[in-house]
């Protein structure tokens, strides 16, 4: 006969919870509403995602954080990190979702479900970042990467299913590698909980053969997250994903997922480097530095602008991955700016080609976005041209737009932690990337236009949210030299009232 | 006007932006009025310059990122003065010379205009980072220009262009940051101010590193052999207020780098690395000399000579005296006159006949009599003939290069021989002997356009040639300024010894 547990209710301390909850309420509402009321326009269902985001947001916010502050039989951990993740994943949340109000229909957006789903996702993302429970990291991947697969295919092509099932099938894989990696740590430790783990390992990090069992574990770990952040050589999957899904998704999957599965990575890998365990980093930096090669030489020969970008999320990806082998103060900054900063100008960049998306291939058999049809748009569209080839120069790390200043801070924090020569790399890649990015501004600006390239073919979708989407995009990264300072004293502060790799 | 240097700065970019809303017609005229209210207030800055003050006048700061010590800093002294005016002067004289039926005027203005903003910003910051933000910058419109208004291969020129230019200046960022990492490492707090580097104490072996990463960004936009090949392509594809703009002013930052850059900063390993860079230098400027006199097209002829001057300025800058240096300032200068004016002669050639083979020419000088004058004077200036503009640098870097290596000097000094025997051979060609085709006798010789445009580079050729002094009293001022730095701060008695020694000398 068991005992009846007792369990009070001030000690799960559910205020922890509130973020995830108010999501979930969020979703279950939009599913609600669709049961007593049929065919509400997709501008009504924006609204109130934004709303509910907004006062997640508020909640989020407003949570005290510190090293201690756990909840819920202590498997939510909220830290800085945690607060401070939180804030990024619903932020560009909020701005991605209005990306829905085109001018034309799109077949997902006329399904309250693709709503609900969006709002599920981000409570697994929030999950996902305010916890140390390996078996809570799990849930809340799951979570999210359920719903997006889901969210991937219905934006209802063929070529969505097929990248929905590609992202579904890899992103299993990288489950199973987590669960295995997480069974050796336990057997390792005998605990789930990252902080216990690290204890257990340092306490036999003596004995004989337990570097065999660290490097399954780690090894596993770092697969699973390979997956998730696209890293060499499990980046294969990315560039057909993006592809399939549809621009305001593709550019959603290349910052919020990565932000979530980076915090996850900074509490797990950085606490394999803080106990001097050093081939898990320079593990790290072999594969940063492969993934960032690799991706720019893919994104050289690509022909279409969106497979382009997908590529050049996979090099951002492999770039900020060396701040997670650094394991400094000063790179855990950067991850966060560096994510900050790129998610402007991916937003903006994405939302472009969003704008121009159409149902038909007008352009191309085969892609959607082929570099011709943006040919020749200084003489056509000058205020779009222009647009465009801010957000190019801004990803290729051009000053003063947004990503530069991340990047130096990266390459910054690099310097300081000895390692020259992973700088001048990190330098030449982004100067071999500049390349493709000024394929797109070659196309743009020097190149006659084609029949295709007409007012109402490439502002197809163009809607008044969306120029004001694009708009703020252009504001951030332009001026985004004065944002950096309130951004590193925010995050500083954030990262010091964190409890990470021990 | 306390804030004169930064109304220098964004008044290009501001008139740049307001340009968008010009309708094309009057786009040319709006880019002249702007061009001359910047000369203008260039020259406000020369006349309330103060000559007797050395170190940097009219500075103005303001934090931009004080986690990371980046603030916007920006100031003037007697070397950027100069170099700052001639930008401004360049772009009004290009702007004024731009054919009238140029295809998408606008954009043309609208890009100069920001070009100016970078060219200005470039040589006033006293911050790391807002100097190399300015240096990037300014490859963007230069890329548009030469990428939509050049020859055949412009989209090629103009990537190669950018490519090469941008892979240099990361190399050169890395070294901007551990120096920045450095500076933390001694005092606590971050800075990319120069004028807080300049006091911050390096060992030969950081120092030696560091000379090497600003080399990579610097040497790529002088350029210095071997990393040249990028330019024959550009100036080969672009339009001519391009070739104008870039061999007049963008070449220049280079140098400037070394300038403002590797020498203050890296005293030791500057003279360490004095005899590479002469012998690059040496290289470059014999080596193109003779690529220039093989060249068959014009513009090419002008181009490698730029090149081959522009090894003359690197043997000043690197004979640590202060004729040398202060001589490889002016001859900046005189370079961007020269040969700005020199490609705006191409130019002018080359819309009239739509060919720049010399081949296809021939008694010129009968048919167009002021343009042979011209053109004719301009050569001389660029050979080094006393009296005009290029005498006074040529030797003055040459009198510093001396004490450094005599052997050196004159195998430098055979560019001047080289030098007239290209520039002659191509003024023989194409003006005179018989006109090889018919219809080269009817054609124009300079309109009014064309003379406003050189006029004044005619006449600041021969003035600043017969009385240097205005100029180089402020810049030999920097320049001694610059080298006394350096030699308060070498660490080793070999530095300490390679700087005095020209020192007495100049006195």
């Amino acid at each position: 006969m068991l005992e009846p547990v007792n369990i009070s209710l001030e000690s799960l301390n559910l205020v922890t919870l509130m973020p995830m909850l108010i999501a979930i309420g969020g979703g279950l509402l939009i599913l609600c509403i669709d049961l007593v009321k049929d065919n509400i326009h997709k501008s009504f269902y924006v609204a109130l995602t934004v709303l509910i985001l907004l006062i997640d947001l508020i909640a989020t916010m407003g949570l005290t954080f510190g090293v201690t502050e756990r909840g819920f039989f202590d498997v939510m951990l909220i830290d800085g990190i945690a607060v401070l993740s939180q804030v990024i994943i619903i932020v560009a949340s909020m701005l991605f979702i209005p990306l829905a109000l085109t001018s034309k229909r799109f077949h997902e957006y006329s399904y309250p479900e693709f709503f609900a789903l969006f709002m599920f996702m981000i409570a697994g993302f929030q999950f996902m970042v305010s916890s140390d429970n390996l078996i809570l990291i799990f849930v809340g991947l799951e979570t999210a990467s359920l719903s997006l697969y889901t969210l991937i295919a219905m934006h209802n092509r063929s070529n969505s299913f097929e990248a929905a099932v590609k992202y579904f099938t890899m992103g299993a894989l990288a489950a199973a590698f987590f669960t295995m990696g997480s069974a050796v740590l336990y057997g390792v430790s005998g605990s789930l909980e990252l902080n216990q783990i690290a204890t257990g390992i340092s306490d036999r990090l003596n004995e004989p053969g337990i570097m065999i069992l660290l490097l399954g574990g780690a090894g596993l770990l770092l697969t699973a997250f390979a997956f998730k952040l696209s890293l060499f050589p499990f980046h294969t999957w990315a560039p057909d994903v993006y592809e399939g899904a549809s621009a305001p998704l593709a550019g959603y999957m290349s910052v919020v997922p990565k932000v979530a599965a980076f915090v996850v990575s900074m509490r797990i890998f950085e606490m394999f480097i803080n106990l001097q365990i050093e081939w898990v980093q320079t593990m790290i930096i072999v594969l940063s530095v492969i993934t960032m090669t690799i991706a720019n030489l893919m994104a050289l020969v690509q022909e279409d602008v969106k497979r382009m970008l997908a590529y050049s999320s996979i090099s951002h990806a492999g770039f900020v991955m060396v701040a997670i082998a650094l394991a400094t103060d000063k790179s855990n900054t950067a991850v966060f700016l560096y994510y900050t900063l790129f998610m402007f100008t991916n937003l903006g960049a994405f939302a472009m080609l969003w704008v121009s998306r159409h149902k038909s291939s007008v352009h191309h058999e085969r892609f959607d976005h082929p570099y011709e049809k943006f040919s020749g748009m200084i003489k056509v569209m000058p205020m779009g041209a222009v647009i465009m080839a801010l957000f190019m120069l801004s990803l290729a790390g051009v000053p003063p737009f947004s990503v530069f200043w991340g990047k130096i801070y990266l390459m910054s924090a690099t310097v300081d932690a000895g390692y020259l020569w992973l700088a001048v790399v990190m330098g030449l890649n982004s100067a071999v990337a500049a390349y493709y990015y000024l394929k797109l501004i070659v196309y743009m600006f020097l190149k006659e236009p084609t029949d295709t390239v007409q007012q109402d073919i490439t502002y197809y979708n163009v809607s008044k949210p969306l120029m004001v989407i694009v708009g703020f995009a252009v504001l951030l990264t332009v001026f985004s030299i004065f944002m950096v300072n309130p951004l590193i004293e925010y995050i500083s502060m954030m990262l010091e009232n964190s409890s990470f790799g021990i | 006007m306390d804030a004169i240097l930064s109304i220098l700065i964004f008044f290009p970019a501001i008139a740049g932006f307001v340009g968008f809303g010009i309708k094309q017609s009057s786009a040319k005229i709006y880019g002249i009025a702007i061009a001359t209210i910047e000369l203008l207030l260039a020259l406000v800055l020369w006349m309330k310059f103060d000559n007797t003050n050395a170190g940097m006048q009219f500075t103005e700061q303001v934090s931009l990122i004080s986690d990371f010590g980046i603030s916007y800093n920006v100031g003037v002294d007697g070397i950027s003065l100069f170099i700052v005016i001639m930008a401004a002067l360049i772009t009004l004289l290009g702007i004024i010379l731009l054919r009238p039926d140029t295809k998408n005027m606008k954009n043309m203005i609208i890009s100069l205009l920001f070009l100016e903003m970078t060219m200005v910003g470039v040589f006033l910051t006293l911050d790391a980072i807002i100097f190399y933000l300015f240096w990037e910058l300014s490859l963007v419109p230069m890329l548009y220009i030469i990428g939509a208004w050049g020859g055949a291969d412009r989209v090629y020129a103009a990537v190669k262009f950018f490519l090469y230019t941008f892979a240099g200046s990361l190399i050169m960022l890395v070294g901007l940051l551990s120096m920045a990492y450095l500076y933390h490492e001694a005092n606590g707090v971050w800075s990319f101010a120069l004028l807080d580097w300049y006091t911050l104490p390096l060992t030969e072996n950081q120092q030696f590193w560091l000379f090497l990463s600003f080399f990579a960004g610097f040497a790529i936009k002088v350029p210095m052999f071997p990393f040249h090949t990028w330019l024959p392509w550009a100036h080969g594809q672009a339009p001519t207020i391009g070739s104008v703009i870039l061999a007049a002013v963008l070449l220049k930052m280079g140098t400037y780098g070394f300038v403002r850059f590797s020498l203050p900063i890296l005293p030791d390993a500057s003279v360490t690395f004095t005899p590479f860079m002469m012998t690059l230098a040496l290289i470059m400027v014999i080596y193109t000399a003779m690529i220039a006199f093989a060249q068959k097209d014009m513009k090419q002829v002008i181009a490698y000579s730029s090149v081959s001057h522009m090894g003359i300025i690197m043997l000043g800058v690197f004979a640590m005296n202060a004729e040398g240096l202060g001589g490889s300032v002016f001859l900046m200068l005189s370079h961007g006159i020269v040969s700005g004016a020199l490609f705006m002669l191409v130019g002018v050639i080359y819309e009239r006949t739509g060919t720049k083979i010399m081949d296809e020419f021939g008694g010129l000088a009968a048919v167009m009599p002021i343009y042979a004058t011209v053109f004719g004077l301009m050569l001389m200036a660029s050979v080094g003939l006393p009296l005009t503009i290029g005498f006074v640098g040529e030797f003055l870097v040459l009198v510093g290069f001396y004490a450094v290596s005599p052997i050196g000097t004159i195998l430098a000094g055979t560019t001047i021989i080289i030098g007239s025997i290209y520039m002659l051979n191509l003024f023989k060609k194409s003006f005179f002997g018989p006109v090889r085709h018919e219809k080269n006798l009817a054609l124009k010789d300079l309109d009014n356009r064309e003379l406003s445009a050189l006029i004044p580079l005619v006449l600041i050729v021969v003035w600043l040639g017969v009385y240097p002094k205005p100029v180089l009293g402020p810049i030999d001022n920097s320049a001694k300024y610059i080298l006394t730095q350096m030699e308060a701060r070498a660490i080793s008695p070999a530095t300490k010894e390679a700087i005095i020694l020209s020192k007495k000398e100049a006195n």
